[in-house]
């Protein structure tokens, strides 16, 4: 602010200076051509002058003529009694040709502007002419401007403070409010969201933020559930073991109850070292850390062995696995992950199949897609169940008292596999007729 | 004292009810929520051990509906889950203890003698009526200082009474108390057990402990006179 008042101060400074300097010029020039016309001398009348140019009778301008050598010849009426000498300088510079510009102070009172401006009759100087002019215009006008810059600089400082203050607060009002969510989420507190109804860049920071919070309470909420859930699978083997191994120790026992107890430990083991194992599977899976083949797969052939290999899991309670329909079927990925997809969908409906019962399957292209079908006639999934059959250690009260054997992560584990080959998995079934599942990937094209 | 284990994995409730049953204890299994609250009603069990996850109807709407039902049985509710708030649902909802899985099984056995010694007003876990001292933890028997050797199920018999010494117990009653519900009521099981704890507590004395109520049942209680 001080410098632009001072830079301000010296710019119209130098304006009005110039102003003066450019009149007095024109002035001159206005002048000298009068004393040609009355062929020089000292036969000059400045009424005349006056005459011929209106202007120079304005009070603001005086004249001097001097002659060659400093003294004075004429002046105008409006000098009164004031004599100011030719300088030394200004003579000088009238004898060499050129025109000079002075400003002389007399003491106290208004400066004066003067240019001496000689005349010339080829290389003599005959006069030098001087005319002058007050400064009084221009110091007012300049004495003027330091008392609006003096009073109004810390006005305009105070009022642009006082401004600023207020419409800085209110575009930060809303940063605020994001601060304090941001600070109450660090504290845990993964419910907060900002409250903003403005459309402007904040208000789409603030949006981004509270999508991004929502993402992240999400995602959260479903890391809390998935460990809550993996430890409360793990519990029961746990608690299975534990309480036989202790129940057993209780006194001495039989060589055959040591045998069961220690038997039925191993299968919980297994059960513990299979939930652990998908589980890591899963981890990694959504880390992005399982490396997939991508290369042609003979998909019928992997159905074919699974088909064989049902019918060895079924073959203690009776249950035949049957391949109704069969196409020679090429599809891109990784032969072993389908194979392990397939598997988990007819090893499920051998499980939910009654004794004696048939699981049927096909391998065909349809609608342009590879489409394996695996249907049971077993205890069915009721629709409400149906959604939710594929979400992580979700097993249904009837699997749980069917097989205790699952660990609810089979089919999430499907599902992952065929998304990761583009592929759909979707399921029909109805309480106590059995369910159909229905594998559909693109065709390896041609 | 009969005991009653609603809990749908199998092969702990299996394990619940061996160590249960090792105690002299009467053991029922029932693994689905709705039947559990029905049998619970139905019978007077001396204790119900109950998982808060179940199919049907869950431990906790079990408990509420067993408390809103009047039945005063003592609940012990095993949970899956440590957090605090489930375990304070379940003691507000009405149970009188819980356990967390996986638990030792010396403190189940040890929480539901506490339970039962607190139902039937005892304040110590040892009982005594005259000479006769039963200890339910070590289940040693004594009567005037002399070692009794008792099997598992003329011990439960015996508890059961020593529990409710002084009243007159009914052969329903022990039918319900002591044995669990593959129990044949058309036999004479009770009076021939009967016999058998007589011929160990009683014999030689003038007059024993158990005495028949004519047309009602049996009753423990120092005789008068």
């Amino acid at each position: 602010m001080l410098g632009f008042a001072s830079a301000l101060y010296v710019v119209m400074e130098r304006a009005v200076q110039d102003h003066v300097d450019r009149e007095l010029d024109e002035a001159a020039i206005a002048a000298a051509r009068s004393l040609e016309e009355h062929r020089f001398g000292p036969f000059l009348l400045l009424d005349d002058l006056a005459h011929a140019f209106p202007e120079l009778a304005l009070i603001d301008k005086f004249f001097h003529i001097f002659g060659p050598h400093g003294q004075i010849t004429l002046q105008s009426a409006n000098i009164k009694s004031r004599g100011i000498p030719l300088s030394q300088t200004s003579l000088k510079a009238a004898l060499q040709g050129h025109t000079t510009f002075e400003t002389v102070r007399f003491h106290n009172e208004i400066p004066i502007r003067l240019l001496s401006y000689p005349i010339r009759h080829g290389d003599t100087l005959v006069n030098i002419l001087r005319v002058g002019m007050s400064l009084r215009s221009g110091e007012d006008m300049l004495s003027r401007l330091v008392f609006v810059l003096l009073i109004g600089s810390p006005l305009a400082v105070a009022v642009s403070m006082l401004g600023g203050w207020f419409l800085a607060g209110r575009a930060l009002r809303p940063v605020d409010s994001i601060t304090l969510a941001a600070q109450r989420i660090t504290g845990g507190d993964l419910t907060q969201r900002i409250h903003t109804t403005s459309k402007d860049e904040i208000g789409r920071l603030a949006s981004t933020f509270n999508d991004m919070i929502a993402r992240l309470e999400a995602s959260i909420r479903q890391t809390r559930q998935f460990s809550a859930d993996a430890s409360h699978e793990l519990r029961t083997p746990l608690t299975i073991t534990k309480g036989e191994t202790e129940l057993a120790l209780r006194k001495p026992r039989s060589p055959d109850t040591y045998r069961e107890v220690l038997e039925s430990n191993l299968e919980e083991i297994d059960r513990m070292s299979r939930i652990v194992d998908e589980l890591l599977f899963l981890s990694r899976a959504d880390l992005g850390e399982i490396t997939m083949a991508s290369v042609p797969v003979q998909l019928d052939t992997v159905v074919r062995e699974i088909q064989s290999q049902a019918m060895v899991l079924g073959n203690e309670r009776g249950i035949e696995t049957i391949l109704e329909h069969s196409e020679p079927v090429q599809v891109l990925g990784d032969e072993w992950r389908l194979r392990e997809l397939v598997l988990n969908v007819v090893d499920n409906a051998v499980k939910y199949s009654p004794p004696g019962g048939t699981v049927q399957l096909s391998i065909t292209t349809t609608d342009g897609r590879a489409q394996i079908v695996v249907q049971d006639h077993g205890i069915g999934i009721a629709p409400d169940e149906q959604r939710v059959i594929f979400d992580r250690f979700h097993r249904t009260d009837a699997a749980r008292a069917h097989a205790q054997q699952g660990t609810g992560l089979g089919l999430a584990i499907c599902k992952w596999i065929v998304e990761t080959h583009h592929g759909t998995i979707d399921i029909d079934s109805a309480v106590g007729q059995g369910s159909r599942f229905t594998i559909s990937l693109p065709l390896l094209s041609a | 004292m009969r005991v009653l284990i609603v809990e749908d994995e199998p092969k702990v409730a299996s394990f619940i009810r061996r160590a249960l049953e090792e105690e002299s204890y009467a053991v029922d299994v029932c693994p689905d929520g709705i039947q559990g609250r029905d049998i619970a009603s139905d019978v007077n069990y001396d204790l119900i051990i109950l998982d808060l996850m179940l199919p049907g109807l869950a431990g906790i709407d079990v408990l509420q509906a067993l408390r809103d039902a009047r039945v005063k049985t003592p609940i012990l509710i095993l949970t899956a889950r440590s957090k605090v708030e489930q375990r304070v649902t379940g003691l507000n909802a009405g149970a009188d203890d819980y356990l967390t899985k996986p638990f030792a099984i010396e403190e189940l056995l040890a929480r539901s003698r506490a339970l039962l010694r607190r139902a039937s007003g005892d304040t110590t876990s040892r009982m005594q009526i005259d000479d006769l001292i039963l200890d339910p933890i070590t289940h040693e028997v004594t009567r005037g200082g002399q070692r009794i050797d008792l099997t598992s199920k003329e011990y439960a018999l015996l508890e059961y009474m020593m529990r409710n010494a002084g009243r007159v117990l009914t052969r329903p009653m022990i039918a319900e108390h002591v044995w669990d519900i593959h129990f044949d009521t058309f036999t004479n099981v009770i009076d021939v057990y009967i016999n058998y704890l007589r011929n160990k507590i009683d014999r030689d004395r003038e007059r024993g402990l158990i005495q028949t109520v004519r047309g009602s049942g049996y009753t423990l209680k120092v005789p008068a006179g």
